[in-house]
């Protein structure tokens, strides 16, 4: 394992680095300067110039690429532009509402995805086996700012249970924030669930039909060990890769869901620094995600060859 | 400005079925778009469809256009879905919305799949071309694409142009992907090597025989890349980079119904009806496609 992972890591610090230099370039050709917009539209232009100055964006931009570079080896990433605070808080305090809600939201995932698989292949009435390819098939069909006016409408404003926006944090009010994650979790759920639950569905068929599963049933093993102890863990490492494709797509997705939803984490400080033309924010932001990303890649076939006693890691 | 229905129902040149010997005598995406799933999708992207190519007709106002009565509820007379908070008929603005939905998808989704089979032709051109074309791919996918899409209008400034080119952007990975693995497999086969052995040069072979079987995933990519299309103008309207104010856009309608929902629940109505209308539509489509190709 430790072979694979020095072959892997190499790689993938080429990808951030190359991420890294994209990110860099994209903001520096966003039109509008960070000095202008943060002195207003009355300043003059020495007052520009100081602030210029002052952030260092007189430099050649190779040299502010290494500045930012050693600012993110160095862990000191400096205050922001034009947010106010240090650029490392407004980070943490993003990461941590994103994080929240991506965790409940995989929590959602695997919950939701499972029942739709098991459901899926196993139950014996027709109109639950319907039942959830329909909503499968439209959660997975359905875009998440449809799926959370909706829920929005049915919980917020008809039943009138639960809030339809904003974020209490975890640690100050656990049962409050708990209220408030539901809805945007559930909403950035539903389509990764719908689709591991497809996987998940065939996987247990195809399981279901092997011999091994005959024999068994015929020395008497349970159905319901059969299902849960031979046909799911024999499903689960297409399963997993796909969930790791899917934490993707879900942190992806939160900045779509943040903005529903009023949360403020990740995605809400990406279109706020852009708008103000925060470099420090945006770049350090934009480059944690895809150090995520690429990551979550890497555990994903770490886990994946776990899984699978057959997979070395080779 | 060609429908989705015909679009999808044009289906591939003949000569995919032609080499794949088909016994049956109906044309394989024909037989696939008469199931009962395929053809609940085609009625629903086909009324969606017609409404926004009939809206000049149907509506009874234009979309911008401000009546005295804010917020209005459903059934009020000359308004039927009523109107929004500043007072601009809503069925009006849902009619436009989706013909400025059609209008951005029928340029965005054909220049990302153009753009994506180049890529994918030049990568079947050489090794070398092949690497640098993946990792492009690569790079583009590993960026979240709502994050790209703040990016690209931070850059241009928000309006049409920016959404169109991030759905492109967004297609053409997909489409690059698919016609590189299907270059590949059909390279392999017993029928290329005959056209080469018989004398056809390799452009002609790639052009003639390869592309043509390749070719098949492209026509469910196409489906399920309208569906990302109508999820992205939308997502960039609720993250306020979407087409300028006050022209209407479905999602647009929606993310303005937002904090009216409380009071006012048929604001959301008509764009959600559409929207849920439209994707689930092309996703019956696309997977009745999809199976037939499997078979």
């Amino acid at each position: 394992m430790r072979s694979y992972l020095i072959r892997r890591l190499p790689s993938a610090l080429l990808v951030l680095l190359a991420a890294s230099f994209l990110i860099f370039t994209i903001l520096r050709l966003v039109p509008g300067d960070p000095a202008t917009t943060l002195a207003g539209p009355d300043a003059d232009a020495a007052t520009v110039a100081a602030i210029r100055d002052r952030l260092g964006l007189d430099a050649p931009l190779l040299s502010q690429y290494a500045h930012w570079i050693g600012s993110l080896l160095t862990g000191d990433l400096g205050p922001s532009y034009a947010i106010g605070g240090q650029t490392a808080d407004l980070i943490g305090d993003g990461l941590g509402a994103t994080t929240e809600l991506t965790v409940a939201a995989l929590l959602f995932v695997v919950l939701l995805g499972t029942a739709f698989g098991v459901l899926g292949a196993t139950s014996r009435s027709r109109w639950i086996r319907t039942a959830v390819r329909v909503t499968t098939t439209t959660a997975l069909a359905v875009p998440p700012f449809v799926s959370g006016v909706l829920l929005v409408l049915l919980f917020a404003v008809i039943l009138g249970v639960l809030p339809p926006g904003g974020r209490v944090p975890f640690l100050t009010a656990p049962d409050l924030a708990v209220q408030y994650l539901v809805l945007p979790a559930l909403c950035l759920a539903l389509p990764s669930a719908a689709v591991l639950g497809r996987y998940l569905k065939d996987g247990i068929e195809r399981g279901l039909a092997e011999d091994y599963i005959r024999t068994a049933t015929a020395a008497g093993v349970a159905p319901r060990r059969l299902l849960w102890r031979h046909a799911l863990p024999n499903a689960l490492p297409p399963v997993v890769t796909l969930l790791g494709m899917q934490v993707g797509h879900l942190l992806g997705g939160a900045v779509l869901v943040e903005a529903i939803f009023a949360w403020p984490g990740l995605g809400q400080l990406a279109e706020q620094g852009l708008q103000r033309r925060d470099y420090p924010v945006v770049q350090d932001l934009l480059l944690l995600l895809v150090a995520v990303f690429v990551l979550v890649q890497l555990l994903t076939d770490l886990v994946y060859a776990w899984l699978d006693p057959r997979i070395r890691w080779e | 400005m060609t429908s989705t229905t015909d679009l999808l129902a044009a289906g591939p040149p003949p000569a995919a079925s032609k080499a794949r010997g088909r016994v049956r005598g109906r044309h394989p995406y024909r037989s696939a778009l008469s199931t009962a799933r395929a053809r609940t999708g085609l009625v629903l992207v086909g009324a969606v469809v017609l409404a926004g190519l009939l809206a000049p007709l149907l509506a009874g106002h234009g979309p911008t256009d401000q009546s005295g009565q804010s917020l209005a509820a459903l059934g009020t007379p000359g308004h039927p879905l009523g109107t929004d908070d500043l007072g601009r008929d809503l069925l009006s603005r849902v009619l436009y919305g989706i013909r400025a939905d059609l209008g951005i998808i029928a340029i965005a989704v054909p220049l990302g799949a153009v753009l994506g089979c180049l890529f994918a032709l030049v990568a079947a051109a050489h090794p070398v071309a092949d690497t640098v074309v993946q990792r492009v791919f690569d790079l583009l996918l590993a960026f979240p694409g709502l994050i790209l899409a703040l990016a690209v209008t931070a850059i241009l400034g928000p309006g049409r142009v920016p959404v169109v080119l991030v759905i492109a952007l967004a297609e053409i990975p997909a489409f690059g992907r698919l016609l590189r693995g299907g270059i590949l497999v059909q390279r392999e086969r017993e029928y290329v090597t005959a056209a080469r052995v018989g004398g056809s040069s390799g452009r002609r072979v790639l052009v003639r025989h390869i592309l043509p079987n390749a070719a098949d995933p492209l026509i469910v990519q196409i489906a399920v890349s309208l569906t990302v299309a109508v999820f992205i103008e939308g997502a960039m309207s609720f993250l306020g980079v979407g087409v300028r104010p006050p022209e209407p856009t479905l999602g647009a309608v929606l993310s303005q119904s937002m904090p009216y929902l409380a009071q006012a629940p048929n604001f959301a109505a008509g764009p959600l009806v559409t929207v849920t209308a439209l994707v689930l539509g092309l996703s019956l489509i696309a997977e009745a496609l999809n199976r037939e190709i499997r078979r």
